[in-house]
């Protein structure tokens, strides 16, 4: 493994981690930006641009550029988080010079109104997609409860009046201001040549135009609201919870992942134990996502109407044996070792890889080997573990959920 | 490519599989039993659903909490599933912990405790999937599309129906563990970082049994129905569509992955093309190549709001009727390219490999070595696959919708 590392006059910074015994290559533009950089009248922009990236440039038409994929055999695609966009691709070796100069091409589109008109409906159609996904819908409706105004709480994809709102001049104003070369990371892994790439990326990024980029960072502690929405279709009831965690700067992050597979790994975790194995909830996990300036240890539940109850009470005695005795060595020890191995499986191929690279030059500007982060898993005491818990209290949540409409005398009896 | 392909048969009859990788620090294992949704008895629908998750509850001398402790102490990530013709249990994990994870799968096949409490959970459990899916339209489209599509009992859910669910006893669950965890008809692969004569060893000490008696393959009945819908107040109309195709057995196996690669195999394949980027009609569009052992079919899902259900479905359709008026050079190239690039892409991990091999062993009977699919693959033309289209013509649609609104099948 061999790091490399430049940076273009206009701020782009180029990396690559080069593995010559690697099958595959994969590239990605990690671009600094998501829906906490939107304003409400512009909400799901960054999404929608996203998918517009693909819809080509003044040179090249929507089929063009999907030909241009398709034709090196990429497995290419990209997502759209609350704070990045990133655009990826694995590919054959021999194809990796080929495909950056396409994703390099794709940074710089036309935003053709025509195109604007027809991606709408999509995103319309993606919305509603979401709609009927309820897992997914309750996270994303407790993110914004949890958040309660905070930017992290704007939805990625934006609902379907600020969509229909949304014109195609203000996309490219946002454009201008978010895709600029100093907030853009252009990220290699795997078996490739270094130096055909920075060329590459000198010659055609050169000229792309330094701006000033700025995203407010405010930690927040989250709104402990509580919060149920009926919905006539749904079967079971799904509950998310969500409390806050340090931030993806904080070294503690390693403590805070680990705190998450110990309570809410989807085997052998409390949630396990005391929710799945005993029928009590179909589904029971946490994780912890560490965010720009913040976190979130994140929960998702679902189980059965009538035993909500009894699925409430029991998370909070699971908190509160958590606060009072905190975690045992030998979770610690179960808990490294799943992360450790999970890392190892990963990092195995070069697209696993790009995705860590780039996101510790997002966050940390800095090169971390797998090994780093093996020896920073490994390094974490209990006493960490138990300091955040002390500090964080992720059993005093936000809590959405939502589940089949209750019969009025239900509703008589739970007030 | 110059993958190797180790292999080694018990005198029970299991057979042994393995991959080496090299620069890998990982391995990928599976136990693939001979205990599919397809291969239980009649009145039994969701019991590998159940049996997969019971014989977890303890297995050897270790309780249910010891034996998941013991697990998760080998930091090892379980991958199990039920389909149509097997249960398959396995994980991956880091190459040291082999030796200790086979020591415990072990157990978990041959002595699982089955006690009877636990069994109440396991169902349970299995019935609580069940009734998710009515929260998951997109999921239950696709289960029921096979369980229409396929001839019965070949597309029978893996996950269950609630009544029979609902009448499974625990002795019927011991009985079908019994007779259909059958070692003379299991398959084991293992794949990334190992030695196989001391894998082959520890599995021979462990699994090696008299000969059993072969399962009775089963009879094939009738295919359920041309269209089905199921209400839902959601916000999409999601579709199901699948029509048969040829077998990998069959001597147009590779024209038919290449048809429909040019169908869907990427962003520019007529399906996205045609569905998507022109008429903007869904974000999800795509059909893909599925086989079970005795049928297979082309499966195709797309999800989209009421008002243009309809025209999605019938663009679908349209766009699989001409598929073999004409086909372009160009397309195939995508095509091929494409199948070729996932094929590598896809062999740098170890669990992709292992399943590879275990379900080339159950299809074909031999696994398929990287470079013969590759020259498979490059061996097909514009001409060979247009031959393949017109001599076997697109006909008898299954469908089935999950939403608010209907759609005509013609």
């Amino acid at each position: 493994m061999e790091f490399k590392k430049e940076q273009l006059a206009n701020g782009l910074d180029l990396i690559g981690e080069v593995n010559k015994s690697a099958k595959s290559a994969a590239v990605g533009f990690f671009v600094k930006t998501g829906s906490r950089d939107e304003s409400e009248q512009i909400n799901g922009v960054s999404h929608f641009l996203e998918h517009m990236l693909f819809k080509g440039t003044e040179k090249l038409s929507a089929l063009e550029v999907n030909e241009a994929f398709d034709r090196t055999g990429a497995q290419f695609n990209a997502g759209t988080s609350e704070e990045n966009t990133v655009f990826y691709a694995a590919v054959l070796p021999e194809y990796l010079v080929e495909v950056t100069g396409l994703w390099i091409e794709l940074m710089r589109p036309a935003l053709r109104d025509d195109d604007f008109n027809i991606e709408k409906n999509v995103i319309k159609e993606e919305i509603a997609m979401y709609k009927d996904m309820p897992s997914f819908d309750v996270m994303d409706q407790c993110r914004s409860l949890h958040f309660d105004g905070h930017p992290c709480g704007n939805s990625i994809l934006g609902s379907e009046t600020s969509i229909d709102n949304l014109a195609a001049e203000q996309m490219r104003d946002y454009f201008a201001r978010r895709y600029a070369p100093n907030n853009m990371v252009l990220a290699c892994a795997g078996n490739f040549d270094w130096d055909q790439i920075c060329s590459l990326a000198a010659n055609s990024c050169s000229k792309w135009r330094q701006q000033t980029v700025e995203r407010k960072l405010e930690h927040f502690g989250g709104s402990k609201k509580k919060k149920r929405i009926e919905k006539s279709n749904l079967a079971r009831e799904h509950i998310c919870l969500m409390s806050s965690g340090v931030s993806a700067r904080d070294p503690r992050r390693f403590a805070a992942s680990l705190l998450g597979v110990i309570v809410g790994d989807d085997v052998g975790s409390r949630f396990f134990w005391e929710l799945v194995d005993k029928a009590l909830a179909e589904a029971a996990t946490m994780q912890f996502g560490a965010m720009d300036g913040t976190g979130t240890f994140c929960s998702y539940i679902r189980c059965s109407v009538d035993n909500v109850t009894k699925v409430l009470d029991t998370i909070s005695s699971i908190f509160q044996s958590l606060s009072k005795n905190g975690i045992t060595e030998d979770e610690l020890r179960k808990a490294k070792n799943k992360v450790l191995s999970a890392l190892v499986i990963k990092n195995e191929l070069p697209m696993g890889r790009l995705g860590d690279l780039g996101s510790n030059w997002i966050y940390l500007q800095q090169y971390r080997t797998v090994e780093d982060d093996i020896s920073s898993v490994k390094a974490v005491t209990i006493d960490d573990v138990n300091s955040l818990i002390e500090q964080f209290k992720p059993g005093d949540f936000t809590q959405l959920s939502i589940g089949p409409a209750q019969d009025r005398e239900q509703k008589t009896e739970d007030r | 490519m110059t993958e190797k392909l180790d292999k080694h048969i018990l005198e029970n009859g299991m057979v042994l599989l393995g991959e080496p990788m090299e620069g890998v620090a990982s391995v990928a294992f599976g136990f693939i039993l001979p205990a599919g949704a397809a291969l239980l008895p009649e009145g039994c629908c969701g019991a590998g659903a159940v049996v997969s998750d019971w014989i977890f509850r303890g297995a050897g001398d270790k309780s249910s909490k010891e034996l998941g402790d013991a697990l998760d102490g080998l930091g090892l990530h379980r991958a199990g599933s039920v389909g149509s013709s097997h249960i398959t249990v396995g994980a991956a994990l880091e190459a040291g912990n082999l030796a200790q994870a086979l020591d415990l799968y072990a157990d978990i096949i041959l002595k699982p405790s089955l006690k009877e409490d636990q069994f109440e959970l396991a169902r349970q459990l299995a019935v609580d999937g069940v009734l998710s899916l009515d929260d998951e339209p997109r999921q239950k489209v696709m289960l029921k599309l096979r369980e229409r599509f396929y001839p019965s009992p070949l597309g029978r859910s893996p996950a269950g129906e609630i009544a029979e669910l609902k009448a499974l006893t625990a002795e019927n669950a011991k009985q079908i563990i019994k007779d259909n965890f059958n070692l003379s008809q299991t398959i084991f692969t293992v794949a990334g970082k190992y030695d196989f004569d001391t894998v082959c060893q520890q599995i021979e000490k462990l699994f090696e049994t008299k000969q059993q008696k072969t399962i009775e393959s089963v009879t094939l009945g009738s295919k359920a129905g041309k269209y089905t819908h199921i209400d839902n107040d959601g916000a999409q109309v999601h579709i199901g569509l699948m029509t048969e195709t040829v077998k990998p057995t069959d001597e147009d196996y590779y024209n038919a992955r290449v048809a429909v690669s040019v169908l869907s195999g990427g962003m520019s394949a007529r399906l996205f093309t045609k569905v998507r980027e022109e008429r903007g009609l869904c974000y999800a569009i795509g059909a893909r190549y599925h086989c079970l052992k005795d049928a297979a079919g082309i499966m195709c899902y797309a999800g989209t709001t009421p008002d243009k259900a309809q025209e999605t479905l019938d663009v679908i359709i349209q766009q699989f009727d001409k598929l073999g008026d004409e086909i372009s050079e160009e397309e195939i190239q995508r095509a091929k390219v494409g199948l070729e690039s996932s094929l590598i892409l896809s062999s740098e991990s170890s669990s992709s490999r292992a399943g590879a091999i275990a379900s080339d062993y159950y299809i074909l009977g031999r696994v398929r070595s990287l470079d013969e699919i590759k020259n498979k693959i490059e061996a097909t033309s514009v001409d060979s696959v247009l031959g393949f289209l017109r001599s076997n013509k697109f006909k008898d649609y299954t469908v089935v919708t999950i939403g608010p609104k209907q759609v005509t099948v013609e």
